[in-house]
């Protein structure tokens, strides 16, 4: 036999090794009843609040009771006044003026309910919240960003379809987030691209740290060089050849295509940055040491999460499937608030107010909004007094003392299930819209329209096109992309 | 009075009208497998089929299902509107409503049983619901056929007349130098050295590959090292992930390296992880997360689950939560083996909803031993343990056979390897290795000797097969250098090793000579890292019997641009600059020691040009990723 050589081989790639190349990713199922869905988005991004947003401090605020020392902490609602927003019926919290200045581009979902998982565990509920379903499982569970990587495919091929801004991964609970971190059984190649540091993004598509774009340049040609004058040719296999080059290519073309371009940040103007992230200077970088209930470390990270919204847009204009930015889920920091709640949100609502509301607008003046769907979401929500669901009984409650009189008390410091927020823009929800309904007192549960799990993955993937029945076979089995193929949905979200 | 009669009358009404309210005959050819199998799958056999037969009626057969039950036929074929099947799931029968157990048939259903009727009530040949004798479950020793001194392997002498049989071209006989390569990465998982392989291939005796096998068996250490990895993925055991944050876990590292390095025969190592004992407790304990877990998730069930995959070959995933459609496992079958792990009894629920009975407490075989309900823990254990290992299992020897048939030739012997109810390609062959492991002590290693000193491994390698095509047997698949494979093999071109490991090993278990190196800490024994991760090393929340063999975008990316490998090269380069050796020195050094060969003239003036006169650290960390990147460098041929 001849030697292969790299320019030959790939042209005369039979269908067998090009059928082998596939056999190892799980077989689709052909989703129940499937009628053709038109799908309204092309692209998602997900705005994570990790930790656990409370819903009576951002979108659905409650009786405003200022602090005073000597409060009973059942007086306690909300630690805010209640805002307009651009709709008339809908008032958010204070400190959320930017995004209340866009609700009429949105959906504002009131009745999110988180499952029922016993211990309130952030990461369990973030793993529902992500998978769908509860863990552990018996397969490998894949992220949402992978199911619709893998349903979907990414938009540019030389863009990763599914890219993960923001979260460390060596945090507390860090394995519990690699547990749904993950492609899982859908295989790696559906598996998030990490940019943990969003003010480092250019450096995940650059050549490593030290090596110049000339070296790289010229380490590739010579590699490939290297090839050409392999003997490999002559003995072994094409498929496991054919599968190395077909990913080194790949690979290559996005650290040297436009696309590698759009994970840099210094490319956009810096007034344009600073309506992201006010205040911003050049080469500014968001670090602070971590501090248990350390309630200046959300204050010095302010910044952080609005370049990685930027980072979002941009990718979604090269080309990217699914984006997720999170503020980043690290225990008793940020979102999980134990102490110091009412001080502590001023400085999260910093975070998100002008990012997200730019990104909307950012995202409309490039008529990028209709086709591109925007959730913001938490895993749960939090409350003053209640751990839970109101008649559950759960363990490891944060102690409310029977007298508020300290600041550090004036907050909602425990977990709550019974209703939450999510933001939705674009992609073809409605417009203004108010889903869900809570009540007025203690505890401010869900009252009507409860939206859960399975339902709100069903509306999303309904935006993208993707059944709630859709399906991918693992041990033989099919395992579905909402839990058991059972998420319906909420049609009235839709424009 | 009044009343009665008026519910009489509307029991007359309705008896009038029902009929009429039956589901119309769907429309449209219908086929048995796709159309009517699934039906009687999910709502029939659990009452009517597998040995069942409530009110007389079986539907095992095409027959049975005609003849029909207590009550009369079932159905006349050409006649759905006139059978009873028909009137009994379209509950127009008040007490007789089928099925009684689950949900109601809906209108779809029962308008392609009558058209199925209707067409003929066709039964595709070979299916039936009868309770079908397990597949590779006795005992079984072969006898070993005459061959050509040509084939004096016992595994050749069984594969003799099978290329000609199978109109297959068997690959041809591979060279000593790719030989050395896979033998030394398929038992200890490591590159040989470029003295190895010049003494190898030098060495003109005549049993010098017998020999060579014998003494990689022989290495203890690094054996364990290797092997560590494969059943760590099968036991999912790891140094870090989800449940140790509160205690809801433990690790078997180190009762794991020990069993490894001493060679534990695979019956006391099935033995111990079965009926713990101290070290092994992690296995069947499980992970447990905070929280309520889901019924099909307890640790009960997982020990379960875990036992059933890794040792029988069994999926009982599925039967976990409802009676299998998949195979023949039912929720009862789940539920009582989990509960011979449970301290009370264990209630079923069926997808979750719980159905107020529990499983008689059982193994899946019963035919391998009782279990005695009625004894404490400890007791039932005991005799799990025995059904598990006794003489009357030839599933478990068979199971592990074929992982390690898998494991060196890059696809099993039956497939999937986690499904033993399939049938081998070539069964005399899957069962004369089990019952020659069982004869042998259930010594592995010798297993593994009979596997790789026979022609069919050393054989040039072939390109994996279609998946749509049926397997032929050629000779071993060429296959990818795994995680750990790759971060050693660098390791062993760089001089670069770790020297930190995360795996706690108990010295006092092993022999001396066995104790890791702690200077060149292997990847086995160091956690996940994104590099490792990357290439396909998974994290062990669930049991990974497999690895994905297709290279991804992603994984590449992190060899391109990734700190870990990056790092480890540019070490490497300035150690190898510190040697002041010359260009091409330094180039016949890494040809060597990565591609255990000197490079072509080719290569080696390309290299050199690259190189330059005096090279700086830099372009020979250009050198040494270029050559960790070739296919030649990362697949096992």
């Amino acid at each position: 036999m001849a030697p292969t050589t790299r320019r030959n081989f790939l042209a005369t790639a039979s269908a067998a090794t090009l059928s082998a190349l596939a056999a190892g990713f799980p077989r689709a199922v052909a989703a129940q009843g499937a009628e053709r869905l038109v799908p309204t988005a092309d692209s998602v991004i997900v705005l994570w609040m990790g930790g656990g947003m409370a819903h009576t401090e951002t979108f659905d605020p409650k009786r405003y009771t200022p602090f005073a020392s000597g409060l009973r902490p059942h007086q306690v609602l909300s630690t805010f006044p209640s805002i307009d927003t651009a709709v008339d019926h809908i008032k958010f919290s204070q400190g959320l003026e930017r995004i209340a200045g866009v609700m009429d581009r949105g959906t504002l979902i009131r009745s999110y309910t988180a499952g029922d998982l016993g211990f309130i565990l952030h990461s369990r509920h973030q793993y529902q919240w992500h998978t769908g379903y509860a863990p552990p499982q018996t397969a490998a569970a894949p992220h949402l960003g992978a199911i619709v990587a893998r349903t979907l495919g990414p938009r540019d091929p030389a863009m990763p379809a599914f890219i993960n801004i923001g979260q460390r991964l060596d945090v507390g609970e860090g394995e519990e987030l690699k547990a749904f971190t993950t492609a899982g059984f859908l295989g790696a190649e559906y598996g998030p691209f990490g940019v943990p540091y969003p003010d480092e993004a250019a450096e995940v598509v650059r050549p490593p740290s030290g090596m110049s774009p000339g070296r790289f340049e010229s380490r590739d040609r010579f590699y490939r060089r290297l090839l050409e004058a392999s003997p490999i040719g002559q003995e072994g296999s094409d498929y496991q050849r054919e599968s190395l080059l077909r990913a080194y290519d790949n690979a290559h073309r996005l650290l040297s295509s436009p696309a590698a371009r759009a994970f840099d940040l210094s490319l956009e103007p810096l007034e344009h940055i600073q309506k992201y992230v006010p205040g911003y200077t050049p080469g500014q970088q968001f670090r602070a040491v971590q501090d248990r209930f350390g309630a200046t470390y959300e204050r010095q990270m302010v910044g952080r999460f609005g370049l990685g919204c930027l980072l979002a847009r941009r990718l979604v204009e090269g080309g990217a499937r699914y984006v997720e930015v999170t503020t980043e889920y690290i225990p008793f920091l940020n979102w999980d608030t134990h102490e110091n709640g009412h001080e502590r949100l001023v400085a999260m609502k910093g975070q998100i107010d002008a990012p997200v509301a730019q990104l909307v607008l950012d995202l409309e003046a490039r008529g990028l909004l209709g086709r591109t769907l925007v959730v913001l979401a938490s895993e749960f929500s939090r409350d003053l007094l209640i751990e839970g669901k109101p008649d559950l009984k759960v363990k490891d409650q944060v102690e409310v003392p029977d007298l508020i009189t300290e600041p550090k008390h004036y907050g909602m410091h425990r977990h709550f299930t019974d209703a939450g927020c999510v933001l939705l823009f674009g992609g073809g929800v409605r417009r203004g819209h108010v889903h869900g309904v809570t009540a007025e007192q203690r505890p401010c549960r869900t009252i009507q329209d409860r939206v859960v799990i399975e339902d709100l993955h069903a509306t999303i993937f309904r935006t993208l096109g993707i059944a709630p029945t859709q399906a991918y076979e693992i041990e033989q089995r099919p395992f579905y992309v909402t839990r058991d193929g059972k998420g319906q949905a909420i049609t009235s979200l839709l424009a | 009075m009044l009343q009665v009669r008026c519910l009489l009358l509307a029991a007359v009404v309705c008896a009038v009208s029902l009929p009429l309210r039956a589901q119309a005959p769907a429309a449209r050819a219908v086929d048995f497998s796709r159309d009517i199998r699934p039906i009687l799958q999910l709502s029939c056999v659990r009452c009517h089929a597998r040995g069942n037969d409530k009110g007389g009626f079986s539907i095992e057969t095409r027959e049975s299902m005609l003849r029909g039950g207590d009550t009369g036929p079932a159905l006349v074929p050409g006649q759905s509107a006139d059978s009873l099947l028909v009137r009994l799931v379209s509950a127009l029968e008040p007490d007789m409503v089928m099925p009684k157990k689950g949900s109601r048939l809906t209108g779809d259903k029962v308008a392609l049983l009558r058209a199925w009727i209707d067409q003929g009530a066709a039964w595709d040949p070979g299916v039936t619901f009868a309770r079908s004798t397990p597949r590779n479950l006795a005992p079984h020793a072969p006898a070993l056929p005459d061959a050509p001194a040509t084939a004096a392997s016992p595994v050749d002498r069984l594969l003799h007349g099978y290329f000609a049989t199978h109109e297959a071209t068997a690959a041809p006989r591979v060279n000593d130098r790719q030989l050395i390569r896979r033998l030394t990465l398929d038992v200890l998982g490591e590159l040989p050295s470029p003295a190895d392989v010049h003494q190898f291939v030098a060495d003109r005796a005549s049993d010098k590959r017998e020999r060579l096998v014998a003494r990689l068996l022989a290495d203890d250490r690094r054996y364990a090292e290797h092997w560590l990895s494969f059943w760590n993925d099968l036991l999912r055991n790891d140094y870090r992930g989800t449940g140790y944050i509160d205690g809801g876990r433990r690790q078997i590292t180190a009762w794991l390296y020990a069993a490894l390095a001493n060679n534990l025969p695979f019956d006391q190592f099935v033995a111990s992880l079965v009926n713990p004992v101290p070290g092994t407790e992690g296995f069947t304990k499980g992970i447990v997360w905070r929280g309520v877990v889901n019924a099909s998730q307890t640790p009960e069930m997982q020990a379960a689950q875990n036992i059933s995959q890794v040792f029988m070959g069994v999926n009982l995933k599925c039967a976990s939560c409802h009676d299998s459609f998949i195979n023949e496992w039912q929720l009862a079958d789940a539920y009582g083996l989990a509960s011979i792990y449970a301290d009370r009894p264990l209630e079923m629920v069926e997808c979750d909803r719980p159905i107020g009975k529990t499983a008689a407490m059982k193994f899946l075989y019963a035919e391998l031993g009782s279990i005695d309900p009625a004894s404490p823990r400890g007791v039932r254990l005991d005799q799990l343990m025995h059904a598990m290992v006794g003489p009357n299992n030839g599933r478990l020897a068979r199971t592990i056979v074929n992982r390690l048939w898998a494991r060196f030739m890059g696809r099993g012997l039956v497939e999937p390897v986690d499904d033993m109810e399939q049938a081998a390609w070539h069964p005399d062959l899957l069962d004369w290795l089990a019952q020659d492991l069982v004869a042998h002590g259930y010594d592995l290693k010798r297993t593994m000797a009979v596997i790789l000193t026979a022609n069919a491994y050393q054989r040039v390698a072939v390109n994996a097969a279609a998946a749509n095509e049926p397997y032929v047997f050629r000779g071993p698949e060429a296959r990818r250098l795994t995680a750990e494979q790759f971060v050693d093999a660098v390791s062993a071109v760089t001089g670069i090793w770790q020297t930190a490991p995360d795996a706690r090993v108990n010295v006092a278990l092993v022999r001396s000579h066995a104790v890791p190196s702690r200077e060149q800490t292997r990847a086995a024994l160091v956690a996940a890292n994104p590099l490792m991760t990357a290439l396909g090393r998974p994290n062990r929340e669930q049991v990974v019997t497999t690895r994905a063999a297709a290279a991804t975008t992603l994984q590449t990316l992190e060899l391109l641009n990734g700190p870990t490998l990056a790092d480890h090269l540019r070490r490497g380069a300035e150690r190898l600059l510190a040697s002041r050796k010359g260009s091409l020195e330094i180039v016949d050094d890494v040809f060597e020691r990565a591609l255990g060969r000197a490079p072509t003239s080719a290569e080696r003036r390309l290299s050199s040009q690259i190189l330059g006169p005096l090279p700086d650290a830099a372009v020979i960390e250009d050198l040494l990723w270029s050559v960790v990147m070739l296919p030649e460098f990362q697949v096992v041929h």
